[in-house]
C-alpha cells in the first residue's frame, strides 16, 4: 500500500515526516513507528527508510563510502551498499565524488541510503524533486513494486497528477490539521462529478435541472447549471443518475451525456480552500497583457 | 558503540580534509624543525632560541616544535562534530543512530584516535628529522631518543585529548567557523592574557594544562611555555579531559538537542 501525504506549501509536511523519524520533538504528542518513537526501535535502519530532501552528502565522499559509513553504523554487509547502488542506477559512479552529483543523482542516493537496511517501511518527501521524467517514472514504479512487497510506503508530494498515479491512500494536511485520510477511490467516489449533456432541447433542460436544485425536490441536484454551448448543458455537484431519470420524466431527447469523476486535484483544492496556508496566499495571476510589474513600461510617461 | 566508532573512523578515512590535517601537521613540525636544525647556533640570549647543534637543549627544541599537532588535533575535533552540521550528513547519521548521546561519545572516541594520528604524523616527521641532522655519531642518536622519549608521549596524550575538546566545541556551538574562532582564539589570544593578568585562573586554561601534562617527562627540559605557574601533570590531563567531556556533555544536552530540519 502507498500512501500519499499531500499538503500546500507550509502545510507541516516535511514537520511531521521529520517527527516520525526522531530529527524533530514535536511541542507536544508523539510519533510512532511500528508503535515505538524511532529513537527505542532497535535497529532503525532495518526497520525504517527515510528518504529527506534536505538530507546532505559531504562533497569530498564517494557515493560508496557516504553509504559504507551508514552500513558500518547497522553492521551492514558491504555487498549490499553495492546492490542498492546498482538498483538505483548509480552502479557506475559509486566511486566518485558526491559533489560532482546532479541533483536528481542526489535524490537516488538518498533512496539508495535508505534501502540499505532493506526495511519493512519506506518514509519519502518529496522524493520525485530533481528528478528528471524517466527518474520520475522509475521512481512511480519502484514505489509500486515496493509495496507489491508487502511492504509500507508513506510518500509526501505536492506534484498531485504524480502522486495520483502512485498512491492507493491519501492523507491531505492544511494548515497542520489533517482534513482527509482514506483510500483515494473512496475519497473520489464519495465526491460528486461534472454532468455534460447534448440534446436539442438545452433550454428546457436548464430550467427543468435550476427547478431541482431549487425546491430541492431530489438529492445530489446540481449545484451550478449552465449552457456551454447552444446544444450542451452542463450540470455542476451531481450525477447521471440523478440527471438521467429527470430527462427521462420530461422526455427530453438526449443525443449524449457523459459525465467527468473528480480529479485529485478538484478534491485537493476543496479540502485545503480557505485554510490558512501556513504562508500567505498568493494572489491573482496578472492579466496576459499586462506590463510586468515595475517592469520599463510602468511609470515612463510615453511622450514622442 | 563498537560499530559506531568504526563508522566515526571510516568518516575520517573517507574525506581529504583529514589527511590535509596530518599533511599540514607534518609539514609544519618539518618546516619548524628545519629552522631550528640549520640555524647558526647563537650566544648569550639567542643560544635559548637556537642552541648548539647535538646538544640536549637542541633536541629540545627540534621536539618542542611537536606542540603544533595540539592545535591540528583541536581542528580535527572540531571539524568531526561541525562537519556533520555543516554538510547537514547529520541527517543521515542521526536516522542510522537516533541516539544522539551515543553519537557524540563515539565522535570522542574516534577523534580521540584522530588526535593520536595527527600527533604520530608530527612525531614520525621530528624523528626523521633528527636522525637526518644528527650526523654526529651513536652518542647523539642517544641523546636524541632520550629527549624524544620524554616529549612525545606528552605530546601524544595532549593531543588526544585536544581532540576531544574540539569534538566538545563542536558539539556546543555546532557552527563550524564560530567552533574554530573561539578554538583557535582561547588558545592564542584569550589564554596568554589570563595567564598574565589572571594566573590563578589561566594555568586552567587548555593550554596550560597541556604543557602541565607535558611537564610529567619534560619539565626538567623546560619544554612548553617554561610557565613556573602550572598544576601538576595529572590535574593537567583530568582538567584537559574534562574540556572535551563537559563541553560534549554541555553540548548534547543543549545544542544537539534541537530539531534537525
Amino acid at each position: 500500500m502507498v500512501t500519499g501525504f499531500l499538503g500546500p506549501n507550509g502545510a507541516g509536511k516535511t514537520t511531521t515526516l521529520r517527527m516520525l523519524l526522531g530529527l524533530v520533538a514535536p511541542t507536544s504528542g508523539g510519533a510512532l513507528v511500528n508503535g515505538v518513537a524511532y529513537h527505542d526501535l532497535p535497529d532503525p535502519t532495518r526497520a525504517v527508510g527515510g528518504v529527506l530532501e534536505a538530507s546532505g552528502f559531504h562533497p569530498a565522499r564517494t557515493a560508496r563510502n557516504h553509504l559504507r559509513v551508514v552500513a558500518t553504523v547497522s553492521g551492514i554487509d558491504y555487498g549490499r551498499v553495492d546492490e542498492v547502488l546498482e538498483l538505483v542506477g548509480l552502479g557506475s559512479d559509486r566511486d566518485r565524488k558526491v559533489g560532482g552529483f546532479s541533483l536528481g543523482m542526489r535524490q537516488r542516493l538518498e533512496l539508495a541510503r535508505a534501502l540499505l537496511g532493506d526495511p519493512q517501511v519506506l518514509i519519502l518527501d518529496e522524493p520525485a524533486n530533481g528528478l528528471d521524467p524517466q527518474g520520475i517514472a522509475w521512481m512511480r514504479g519502484f514505489l509500486r513494486w515496493y509495496a507489491t512487497q508487502g511492504r509500507v510506503v508513506l510518500v509526501s508530494s505536492h506534484l498531485l497528477a504524480e502522486a495520483a498515479q502512485t498512491v492507493d491512500r491519501v492523507i491531505i494536511l492544511a494548515g497542520g490539521r489533517l482534513v482527509a485520510d482514506g483510500r483515494l477511490d473512496e475519497l473520489l467516489q464519495g465526491a460528486t462529478t461534472t454532468v455534460r449533456v447534448r440534446t436539442p432541447d438545452a433550454a428546457r433542460l436548464v430550467r427543468v435541472l435550476e427547478q431541482a436544485a431549487a425546491t430541492g425536490s431530489v438529492e445530489h441536484a446540481p449545484t451550478s447549471v449552465r449552457l456551454e454551448d447552444a446544444d450542451v448543458v452542463v450540470a455542476e455537484g451531481t450525477t447521471p443518475e440523478v440527471v438521467g431519470p429527470l430527462i427521462a420524466r420530461e422526455a427530453i431527447v438526449v443525443y449524449e451525456m457523459t459525465s467527468s469523476g473528480e480529479s485529485l486535484e478538484q478534491l485537493f483544492f476543496e479540502l485545503t480552500e480557505g485554510v490558512d496556508r501556513g504562508g500567505r496566499p498568493m494572489g491573482q495571476p496578472p492579466a496576459p497583457n499586462a506590463p510586468f510589474p515595475g517592469g520599463p513600461d510602468e511609470g515612463v510617461a510615453s511622450t514622442p | 558503540m563498537r560499530r559506531q566508532v568504526n563508522a566515526e573512523l571510516k568518516k575520517f578515512r573517507t574525506i581529504w580534509s583529514t589527511w590535509l590535517i596530518l599533511g599540514i601537521t607534518a609539514f609544519l613540525v618539518g618546516a619548524l624543525t628545519s629552522v631550528i636544525a640549520f640555524a647558526p647556533h647563537g650566544r648569550g640570549r639567542r643560544a635559548v632560541l637556537f642552541p648548539a647543534q647535538g646538544t640536549a637543549r637542541w633536541f629540545d627544541s627540534i621536539f618542542s616544535t611537536l606542540s603544533i599537532s595540539l592545535t591540528l588535533a583541536l581542528v580535527l575535533g572540531i571539524l568531526c562534530m561541525t562537519g556533520e552540521y555543516r554538510h547537514k550528513t547529520i541527517t543521515p547519521t542521526y536516522l542510522a543512530e537516533p541516539r544522539r548521546g551515543r553519537v557524540v561519545i563515539s565522535k570522542l572516541l574516534a577523534s580521540g584516535v584522530g588526535g593520536a594520528a595527527v600527533a604520530v604524523a608530527g612525531g614520525a616527521v621530528a624523528l626523521v628529522f633528527g636522525f637526518g641532522v644528527v650526523g654526529g655519531g651513536i652518542g647523539n642518536v642517544g641523546r636524541m631518543l632520550t629527549e624524544y622519549r620524554h616529549v612525545f608521549p606528552g605530546v601524544l596524550v595532549a593531543a588526544i585529548l585536544y581532540a576531544l575538546y574540539g569534538v566538545g566545541l563542536g558539539a556546543l556551538l555546532k557552527n563550524q567557523v564560530v567552533a574554530i574562532i573561539v578554538g583557535l582564539g582561547v588558545t592564542v589570544i584569550v589564554e596568554p592574557i589570563l595567564v598574565g593578568v589572571v594566573p590563578s585562573v589561566g594555568r586552567w586554561l587548555p593550554g596550560q594544562l597541556a604543557d602541565a601534562l607535558q611537564s610529567v617527562t619534560a619539565s626538567a627540559n623546560g619544554i612548553g611555555s617554561g610557565s613556573t605557574n602550572l598544576v601538576t601533570w595529572w590535574e593537567g590531563g583530568l582538567g584537559l579531559l574534562g574540556y572535551g567531556i563537559v563541553l560534549a556533555a554541555a553540548g548534547a544536552l543543549t545544542t544537539l538537542r534541537t530539531d534537525v530540519t
